[in-house]
């Protein structure tokens, strides 16, 4: 009993004197911590902001060459498909041939979802084709891609989208897939077409097999000797995948201006809702602060 | 007939990458400069087994590599 009665005030006022310093520290600390928290914020934001918009401005500036680029590469593309049209060349309707989807994504990221739509469309055409292989240009889609269909990739490229696409990178490519061992029914070059500004869509281009060009209803329209059929085969890949290539990396470019754009403008919203919590935050403390000296002075006065 | 470097075993494309590094070497100064950054490429590759991915290896050795094998086969 005795003991327990002696112990109990002690405890008491030992849990006071520890309660109530702690809170009202607490609450000093935090006014003061907040506000220097929030000044902490305003600043890194304010750099994200810096670095956003430069960013933009980089990328609005890459975004007119790649355009060029897009325009010019458009007409190797179009100029070579005009021979297969005017062929009318059908992809072969084979159950045993296997397809090769090209896939031209870039190695960049920072650019909203252009890859993720690309990879989304692969998911889709592998659903319905599970026996098609990939050849996958860029890390991005790569990454993407690996986890969910590892199985049907052939063949990964690296180092695309530093700088506009030229056309040694295309050939070198449509080098390295002619080479593969498998031989393809048919092979899709697949991009993201450039609708405007704001939009773009994954779409594929063909790029046929010697089979199918042969078989071709105007085929005998043309002059064709011996092994040319087979160079303008590779030359018509190299054609595809440069177009898509290009396309693609305009897309990337005005798909990241537009990121950074709604970043920095994010960025801004977020500066200005900081900037009045922080003025806020301030004039409490001020206010905070002459109350107390005040209420103190006048105690003194009375005293 | 043949052309002589397709008995060389090169492909077409390679063939035209060639032809366009000789026709952008003999430009001239200025504009040569502008037009060989065009002829660069720095990409790598690898080729994929069963969802692995295999060795990184240099596209423009690698192509070099396979033209030299099929010479050296034909």
């Amino acid at each position: 009993m005795m003991l327990s009665r002696a112990a109990r005030p002690a405890l008491r006022a030992g849990v006071a004197a520890a309660a109530r310093p702690a809170t009202l520290n607490a609450t000093n600390a935090a006014n003061y911590a907040t506000l220097r928290e929030i000044e902490d914020r305003l600043k890194s934001i304010r750099n994200i902001e810096k670095i956003t918009k430069t960013m933009k401005i980089v990328a609005s500036t890459k975004l007119t060459r790649a355009q060029r680029a897009m325009t010019e590469s458009k007409t190797y593309g179009q100029t070579s498909n005009t021979v297969f049209e005017s062929a009318e060349t059908k992809p072969l309707e084979g159950e045993d041939k296997k397809t090769l989807i090209v896939v031209c994504s870039s190695d960049k990221g920072l650019c909203g979802g252009i890859h993720s739509g690309l990879s989304r469309k692969i998911r889709r055409t592998l659903a319905e084709k599970p026996n098609s292989d990939l050849a996958i240009l860029g890390e991005k889609c790569k990454a993407q891609l690996s986890r969910s269909n590892g199985k049907n990739i052939v063949l990964s490229f690296a180092g695309i989208g530093k700088d506009v696409p030229t056309f040694a990178d295309a050939s070198a490519i449509a080098d390295q897939i002619t080479s593969l061992p498998t031989d393809y029914a048919s092979i899709q070059v697949v991009y993201n077409k450039f609708l405007n500004a704001q939009s773009y869509e994954p779409v594929e281009i063909e790029a046929f097999s010697e089979e199918a060009i042969a078989a071709s209803p105007n085929f005998s329209a043309f002059e064709i000797e011996g092994d040319a059929l087979g160079n303008l085969r590779e030359y018509a890949l190299a054609n595809s995948i440069y177009w898509g290539l290009a396309e693609g990396h305009a897309c990337e470019q005005s798909a990241r201006r537009n990121a950074m754009d709604n970043a920095s403008k994010n960025a801004g919203d977020m500066i200005n809702k900081f900037q009045i919590l922080f003025n806020r935050t301030r004039q409490a403390v001020i206010t905070g602060e002459l109350v107390e000296i005040i209420t103190g002075a006048a105690a003194s006065e009375e005293g | 007939m043949t052309a002589a470097w397709k008995a060389a075993g090169l492909t077409y494309n390679r063939y035209i990458a060639v032809a366009s590094r000789v026709v952008r070497r003999s430009l001239k100064e200025d504009k040569r400069i502008a037009a060989e950054r065009r002829g660069e490429s720095e990409l790598r590759f690898a080729k994929w087994q069963n969802g692995k991915q295999g060795e990184v290896k240099n596209l423009d050795a690698a192509n070099a590599a396979n033209a030299t094998e099929a010479a050296a086969s034909s």
